[in-house]
C-alpha cells in the first residue's frame, strides 16, 4: 500500500524533496537490454552487468584496483608465495569457501565450481567467451576446427585440466599463464550443477557433452532463469519491456545487500531518462557523452566525471564476407547499385574511403566533448605500459575519400554505386551520430551512394553482425581482463572475436599477437605492439575512433558507489551489493 | 469560379486558408533564394549542419530559427521542407486521384462484377488504418520519402474510388448520358465527355480535404523514422528531432521550444490551410449545408 | 433483418480474406531469402535458409504459398516477434489490453463531447457557438497526434512535472507484478480497482490522462461535424416544425426528437471513429510511450520485426472489419429501413 501512495506523490507538482525516493530500490536506466543469462554464453557488456550481480566468479577486483584481487568464491588469491601456484606456474590450487548458499538454497559445493569452468569451456559457443579460459587451461582456443568440426579429445583435455582434491579446484596448464588469475576474476561465474541438471542442461559427462556443444541461445535453462550466489537473484526479466528486477539474495554469505531491490530497465530516449532522473524515479541512468551538459547543475543530481576506461569505443568494422542471403542490410545483395555483394569492403580503396571520410576532430569536440582523444591503434592508452606511441593513421579528407573510391573495384564502385544498411545499437546517440556522419559524408561524393541508417536493439543487433550480416557495424570492445592481449587478440587476430566475424586475417599480425602473448618483458611486447599496430593501420579491418573518459549521473543519495573499468557498463551499471540510498 | 469567390470572401476562415497555402505555396517556390544551398551540395534538401552538438541552439542571428538536435538549421529545414511538403502532398493526391478515377469511374459504369471485385479491393484497403497500413507498407519496401510517398499513395485511392463510383452510378441513369448511348457513342467517350465532367466537384472537396490526411500521415511516417532520413528537409523528420528535448533542460522547462513548436506549426498550419480551403469548397459544392 | 445480418456475415470472410491477400501480397515484396530468415530464431542456422524455403513452400507457387501461408495465419501461428520476444499471437495478448484501455478512455469522452457540441453547434447555427466548435474541430483534424502529444509533454511534464509518460510509474510496475495482485481483467485501472489498490488506479489513469486527452481532441472533429450535419438535417424536417408548432419547449424539440434522429448516422460513424482510434493510437503510444499494440507496431517496423508488423496489422483490420458489422447490425436495429432493403 505505501508502494502506492509514493506513486500518487508523482501526480502532484513536487517541490525538491529532502526525502529519499524508495530508499530500498535503486533503478537504473540503461538503453541496452541483455542477451543471455547464461554465463557461458553472454559476452557482452549488457549481459555481464547482470551477471556480475547474480553469479560470483573464483575471484574479484579488490575495489577499484584492476590488478589486485581478492577471494571470492575461493578462499585465498593463489600466489607463488603461498605455495598455492606450483613453482612451475602450471598447477594451481584453489581452497573453495564453505557456506556459500545459492539463491535456490542449497550449498555450493568444489563439484559446482568444476562443473562452471568445464562447462564455459565446453559449451564454446561460436562467438562466445569459452576462449578466455581454453587457451589458458587447454592450449587451443575453440574447441571445433575451422571447419566446424568438434575436436573429439577436448572433455579429455578438460578433465586433465580441471580437477577437484580435498576441497580445491586444481588447475593443471600446459604453460603458465599470466592473466588467468584475472580471467577467473570476470569469467566462468559458479552455477550450480544440480540446479543445471534438474533443468535440462549438461549433465557433465563425456557422454553427453557434444550435445550442448555450440547450443543456439534460448535452448539453455540458464538463458532466462538464473540460480546463482551473488548478493542478488533474478526475481523478474521481462523480455518485452526490457526490464530486470532483481531481488536481494537474503542468505548472501558476506551479508544481505543494504539495498531490497535493484531494477534495471532499458528506455531508449534519452529525455526519458533524464527526466526520471530528475525526478528521482531513476537513481542513475546510461548517459551518452554529449547530453553531458543537460545533466550538470539538475538539483539532486550528482555528476562524477573522468572515469577512465579500458577499452575501445567506438570502432566500425568491415564485414570482409557479408552473408546476404535474407539479409535485409544489404540491399539487393549484388553489385548492381541497389546493394553490396558478400565480398564488398575486401577492397582496400573502399576501406580507406570510409577511413577518411570520417570527422574525427569534429567528433571528438561536439560528440565527446573535447574528453577523448583519437585512438591510435588497437592497444588502448589505459594500458600504458603497453601503448605504442604514435599518431592516428587517417585524417578526415574528402577529397582522398573520393579518389580512393573511384579507385575502389577498378572503378567499378564509382560507376555503379552502392546501397547498404548502417546500424548502431538502439540508443546509442554517440553510435548514432557516427553512422549519420559517415552516411552523410559518403553520400555527398556521389548520388549512387546511399546508405540507410538503422537502429538496432542490442540483442538483435549482436545476432545480426555475428552472423556476418552487416556490411559495417559499430561496436566498443571493453577488456575481458586489463591485458593488451585482450584487445590484440579480438581486434586483430584472425581467431580472435571480430576477425572471425569478419573474415579478416593476416598471418603476419597472429605471429606477432602470439609472440606478445609469451613476451613477459613490457618494452618489448610494447615493440611487437608497435608492428601489429602498423598493419593494423595498413590493412584497415576496422576504424578506431576514439577513446575516452566517462561520466556517471546518479541521484546525491545514492552512496557506496565505486568505479572499476573492468566492470561490465560501469559506471553507468556495475557493482550493486556495495550500493545504498540515504540522502 | 464566382460563387467561389463570392463564398471566399464571406467566410474569412477559408480566405485565411487560401491566405496560408499562399504563403507556403510562396516559401516553397522561393526556398532557393530564401535559404540559399551551400556551394557545392548536391541536393538542397539535406540541410546543413553544424557541428555534431547534441544540444539544439537558441535562435540567433547565425541561425535564424535556432538549430535542431545534431545542430541541422532549422529555418532551412523548414523552408524546404515546406517544398518537400507540397511535392508529397500533390504528388500523392494526383497520382491516388488517377488510380480512384479509373477504378471508380469503371466500377460505376460496368457495374456488375468488375464493381463487386473493385469494391472489394477498396473495402480490403480501408479495413485498415491509413497509418497502420503504411506502416507495414514501408517496412516492407524500405525506408525513404519516396517510399513514404508510395505507401500514403496506395492507402489514399479508395476513397476516391468509391465517392467517383457512386457519383457515377447517379449521373449514368440521367437522360443525357442515355442520349449518348443511343447516339452510338463509344464507352470511353460517354465516360470521359459525358458522366466524368459531372461527378468532378465531390472529388476536387474530397482532395483538398484529404491533402492534410496525407501530409500528416508522411509527417507521422517520417516522425516514426520510416520516411526520410535524419538531416533530409522534412517537417516530420524535424519534429521527430525534438523529441528529446521537449522537457528543456533543468532550469528551464521551455529552454527548447522552437525545436517542436516551430516545425509543429508549420503542419499544422498547412493542414489546417487545407482544411479550410476544402471546408469553403463543400460548402459551395454541398446543397445540404447552404 | 436476419437476411441481412446473415449477408453482412458472409462479407465478413470475404473482407478478411481480401486483408489476408493484401498484407501476403505486400510480403511478396520480400525475396524467398528474406521471408525464410523470418522463420529463423538462430543465427547460426542462417546457412540452411533453403530448408526453410522447402519447409514453408517459399519458392512454390503464389497460390499455393498463400495457401500454406494463411493456413498458418488461421492456426494462429503468425510467426515471432523479434521485438516482443515472444511469438506474435503472445504479442497480441500481451499488448492489445493496454491499447483496449486506452481507446475506451478516449472513446468515451470522444462520443459525449462530440454529439453534445455537434448538437449546440446545430441548434445555434453560425453564432459564436457554432463557429467556436467549429473552429476546436477543425485545429484538431488539422493537428497532428505526435505535435499535439509532444507539447502535452513538454507542459504537464517537462513544466509541472506531473503526468508522465508509460502506463505506470515503477512502483506500481512492481505491485502489479508482484503475488498479491490479481489480474481479473487485464486492464490495469478496473484490475486495481478490483484490488482496491486506490494509489495504483490514480497512478494507472494519471497516465492515460495525456494519451487519451490527444486521441479525443484529434478524432473529435469527425463525430462533431458528423452530429452538426445531421441534426441541422433533422430540424428542417417536418415534425420537427410540427412540434415546435405544437408549443413545445425547444429543449424537449431538440433533445427527444431532432436529437434521437440524428443520432443514427453517428452509431454507424461510431465504427469509422473507432477505426480513427486504432491509427491514432499508433503514434499516441510511441510519443506517450505507452506499452500497447501501437507502440509494438512501429518498434516491429524499426527494427524490421516483418512478423510483427504483419500481426499487428492483421489485428487492426479484423477489429475493424468487427467493428463496422457491429455497427451495421446496431444501424439496422436503429433504422427500420434498412431492414426492408
Amino acid at each position: 500500500m505505501r508502494s502506492a501512495a509514493l506513486c500518487l506523490l508523482l501526480l502532484m507538482p513536487a517541490p525538491a524533496r529532502s526525502l529519499v525516493k524508495n530508499p530500498d530500490t535503486y533503478t537504473y536506466l540503461t538503453i541496452s537490454d541483455a542477451d543471455s543469462l547464461d554465463p557461458a554464453w553472454a559476452y557482452d557488456t549488457a549481459s555481464h552487468m547482470i551477471l556480475l550481480n547474480i553469479y560470483e566468479p573464483l575471484f574479484f577486483y579488490d575495489k577499484d584496483s584492476t590488478d589486485k584481487l581478492i577471494p571470492l568464491v575461493a578462499e585465498r588469491v593463489p600466489t607463488r608465495g603461498n605455495g598455492l601456484i606450483s613453482a612451475d606456474g602450471k598447477t594451481y590450487t584453489i581452497p573453495i569457501r564453505k557456506g556459500i548458499l545459492f539463491h535456490d538454497g542449497t550449498p555450493l559445493t568444489p563439484e559446482d565450481v568444476r562443473y562452471s569452468i568445464m562447462r564455459f569451456m565446453l559449451q564454446d559457443r561460436a562467438g562466445g567467451p569459452s576462449s578466455l579460459l581454453l587457451d589458458p587451461l587447454l592450449g587451443f582456443p575453440s574447441t571445433r576446427d575451422a571447419s566446424g568440426r568438434l575436436n573429439a579429445d577436448a572433455y579429455r583435455a578438460a578433465e586433465r585440466a580441471v580437477g577437484v582434491s580435498d576441497g580445491s579446484l586444481v588447475l593443471r596448464l600446459r604453460a603458465p599463464s599470466a592473466p588467468l588469475l584475472s580471467i577467473l576474476a570476470s569469467w566462468a561465474p559458479i552455477v550450480s550443477k544440480a540446479w543445471a541438471i534438474k533443468n535440462g542442461d549438461w549433465d557433465g559427462t563425456e557422454a553427453s557433452w557434444t550435445r550442448f556443444n555450440n547450443p543456439s541461445k534460448n535452448s539453455s535453462p540458464f538463458f532466462t532463469r538464473a540460480n546463482g550466489t551473488g548478493p542478488f537473484q533474478l526475481e523478474r526479466w521481462d523480455r518485452k519491456n526490457k526490464e530486470f528486477v532483481l531481488g536481494r539474495h537474503e542468505k548472501y554469505w558476506r551479508g544481505p545487500a543494504k539495498l531490497k531491490r535493484v531494477i534495471v530497465k532499458g528506455v531508449n530516449e534519452f529525455g526519458t531518462r533524464k527526466l526520471m532522473l530528475q525526478a528521482g524515479d531513476a537513481d542513475a541512468i546510461y548517459a551518452d557523452p554529449m547530453v553531458y551538459s543537460e545533466l550538470v547543475g539538475i538539483p539532486g543530481v550528482d555528476i562524477i566525471d573522468n572515469l577512465p576506461l579500458i577499452d575501445m569505443n567506438p570502432i566500425a568494422f568491415f564485414t570482409f564476407q557479408i552473408k546476404t542471403a535474407g539479409n535485409p542490410y544489404v540491399g539487393s545483395g549484388k553489385f548492381d547499385g541497389r546493394g553490396v555483394p558478400p565480398d564488398f569492403f575486401t577492397d582496400k580503396d573502399l576501406r580507406l574511403a570510409f577511413a577518411h571520410s570520417f570527422d574525427y576532430e569534429g567528433y571528438i569536440r561536439d560528440v565527446y566533448r573535447g574528453r577523448a582523444t583519437r585512438a591510435t591503434g588497437c592497444v588502448p592508452k589505459t594500458l600504458a605500459a603497453f601503448h605504442p606511441a604514435g599518431r592516428a593513421a587517417y585524417a578526415f579528407d574528402l577529397a582522398r575519400a573520393e579518389r580512393h573510391l573511384r579507385r575502389a573495384w577498378g572503378g567499378r564502385v564509382w560507376e555503379t554505386g552502392f546501397r547498404f544498411t548502417l546500424t548502431y545499437n538502439a540508443g546509442n546517440g554517440a553510435r548514432q551520430t557516427l553512422c549519420q556522419i559517415l552516411k552523410r559524408n559518403i553520400e555527398s561524393l556521389n548520388p549512387k551512394f546511399q546508405i540507410d541508417v538503422r537502429p538496432v536493439e542490442w540483442p538483435a543487433f549482436l545476432d545480426a553482425y555475428q552472423a556476418g550480416k552487416l556490411p559495417i557495424f559499430i561496436m566498443g570492445w571493453h577488456a575481458d581482463y586489463p591485458d593488451p592481449h585482450s584487445f590484440a587478440f579480438p581486434l586483430m587476430h584472425s581467431k580472435g572475436d571480430y576477425p572471425t566475424i569478419q573474415g579478416y586475417g593476416n598471418p603476419a599480425a597472429d605471429r606477432l599477437i602470439d609472440a606478445a602473448k609469451s613476451e613477459h618483458d613490457a618494452a618489448k611486447r610494447r615493440a611487437i605492439y608497435a608492428r601489429l599496430v602498423e598493419i593494423e593501420a595498413e590493412d584497415v579491418p576496422h576504424l578506431l575512433i576514439s577513446e575516452s573518459v566517462r561520466y556517471r549521473a546518479q541521484r546525491s543519495w545514492v552512496r557506496g558507489f565505486y568505479h572499476n573499468p573492468v566492470f561490465p557498463d560501469s559506471p553507468w551499471g556495475g557493482y550493486f551489493y556495495t550500493l545504498w540510498k540515504q540522502q | 469560379m464566382k460563387a467561389l469567390f463570392k463564398t471566399l470572401r464571406r467566410k474569412p476562415m477559408s480566405l485565411l486558408g487560401l491566405g496560408l497555402l499562399s504563403a507556403f505555396a510562396a516559401v516553397a517556390i522561393f526556398a532557393p533564394f530564401i535559404a540559399r544551398p551551400g556551394a557545392g551540395a548536391r541536393d538542397p534538401y539535406l540541410i546543413p549542419q553544424d557541428g555534431y552538438r547534441a544540444e539544439p541552439e537558441r535562435p540567433s542571428s547565425r541561425h535564424w530559427l535556432g538549430t535542431t538536435e545534431q545542430q541541422y538549421d532549422l529555418y532551412y529545414g523548414m523552408v524546404w521542407g515546406t517544398r518537400t511538403s507540397f511535392k508529397v502532398a500533390l504528388s500523392v493526391v494526383l497520382i491516388s486521384l488517377a488510380i480512384g478515377i479509373l477504378v471508380g469511374a469503371l466500377s460505376g459504369f460496368y457495374g456488375r462484377w468488375v464493381d463487386e471485385a473493385l469494391m472489394r479491393m477498396t473495402d480490403v484497403v480501408l479495413a485498415f488504418p491509413d497509418i497502420v497500413l503504411s506502416v507495414v507498407i514501408v517496412s516492407v519496401l524500405g525506408p525513404g520519402l519516396f517510399k513514404v510517398m508510395i505507401a500514403v499513395t496506395l492507402v489514399s485511392w479508395p476513397s476516391y474510388a468509391r465517392l467517383l463510383r457512386a457519383d457515377v452510378l447517379s449521373v449514368k441513369e440521367r437522360e443525357f448520358v442515355l442520349a449518348a448511348r443511343a447516339l452510338g457513342a463509344s464507352d470511353a467517350r460517354i465516360l470521359c465527355r459525358h458522366i466524368l465532367p459531372n461527378c468532378v466537384y465531390p472529388l476536387i472537396v474530397l482532395a483538398s480535404l484529404s491533402m492534410g490526411r496525407i501530409v500528416i500521415t508522411a509527417a507521422a511516417l517520417s516522425f516514426l523514422g520510416l520516411g526520410s532520413p535524419v538531416g533530409y528537409a522534412d517537417w516530420g523528420q524535424l519534429i521527430s528531432l525534438s523529441r528529446n528535448w521537449i522537457l528543456g533542460s533543468s532550469g528551464n522547462p521551455f529552454e527548447y521550444w522552437h525545436t517542436v513548436l516551430i516545425p509543429g506549426s508549420a503542419i499544422f498550419l498547412f493542414v489546417l490551410g487545407w482544411n479550410l480551403l476544402g471546408d469553403a469548397f463543400r460548402d459551395i459544392l454541398d446543397p445540404r449545408q447552404k | 433483418m436476419t437476411r441481412f445480418v446473415l449477408r453482412r456475415l458472409a462479407l465478413l470472410p470475404l473482407v478478411m480474406l481480401g486483408v489476408t491477400a493484401l498484407l501476403f501480397a505486400l510480403l511478396q515484396f520480400l525475396s524467398p531469402e528474406m521471408r525464410a530468415a523470418l522463420y529463423v530464431k538462430d543465427p547460426r542456422q542462417l546457412a540452411a535458409l533453403e530448408s526453410v524455403i522447402q519447409k514453408y513452400h517459399l519458392r512454390d507457387p503464389i497460390p499455393v504459398q498463400y495457401a500454406a501461408w494463411l493456413g498458418q495465419v488461421l492456426r494462429g501461428d503468425l510467426g515471432y516477434s523479434e521485438t516482443a520476444k515472444m511469438p506474435v499471437a503472445d504479442a497480441i495478448r500481451a499488448f492489445f489490453p493496454a491499447t483496449l484501455e486506452l481507446t475506451a478512455a478516449a472513446f468515451i469522452p470522444i462520443l459525449v463531447i462530440g454529439v453534445w457540441l455537434g448538437t449546440l453547434s446545430a441548434v445555434r447555427k453560425d453564432r459564436w457557438t457554432d463557429h467556436l466548435s467549429r473552429f476546436i474541430a477543425i485545429t484538431g483534424y488539422s493537428l497532428p497526434s505526435f505535435v499535439l502529444g509532444l507539447l502535452l509533454l513538454m507542459v504537464f511534464y517537462g513544466r509541472f512535472k506531473i503526468l508522465p509518460p508509460g502506463r505506470y510509474c515503477l512502483e506500481v510496475d512492481l505491485l502489479v507484478h508482484s503475488e498479491g495482485f490479481t489480474h481479473f481483467t487485464g486492464f490495469l485501472s478496473l484490475d486495481a480497482a478490483l484490488n482496491g489498490q486506490w494509489g495504483a488506479l490514480a497512478d494507472v489513469l494519471g497516465h492515460l490522462l495525456l494519451p487519451a486527452a490527444t486521441l479525443t481532441y484529434i478524432s473529435l472533429a469527425l463525430l462533431l461535424r458528423i452530429t452538426r450535419s445531421s441534426m441541422l438535417e433533422e430540424l428542417g424536417k417536418d415534425y420537427v416544425r410540427t412540434a415546435r408548432a405544437k408549443g413545445l419547449p425547444e429543449g424537449a424539440v431538440i433533445h427527444r426528437h431532432a436529437r434521437k434522429n440524428a443520432l443514427i448516422p453517428v452509431i454507424t460513424l461510431s465504427s469509422l471513429l473507432f477505426v480513427s482510434l486504432l491509427g491514432g493510437v499508433v503514434i499516441t503510444e510511441t510519443v506517450f510511450d505507452f506499452p500497447g499494440i501501437g507502440r509494438w507496431g512501429v518498434n516491429a517496423a524499426q527494427q524490421l520485426d516483418i512478423p510483427g508488423v504483419i500481426g499487428q496489422s492483421l489485428l487492426s483490420a479484423t477489429l475493424f472489419v468487427l467493428a463496422n458489422l457491429a455497427s451495421d447490425i446496431l444501424y439496422a436495429f436503429v433504422d427500420p429501413r434498412v431492414r426492408i432493403r
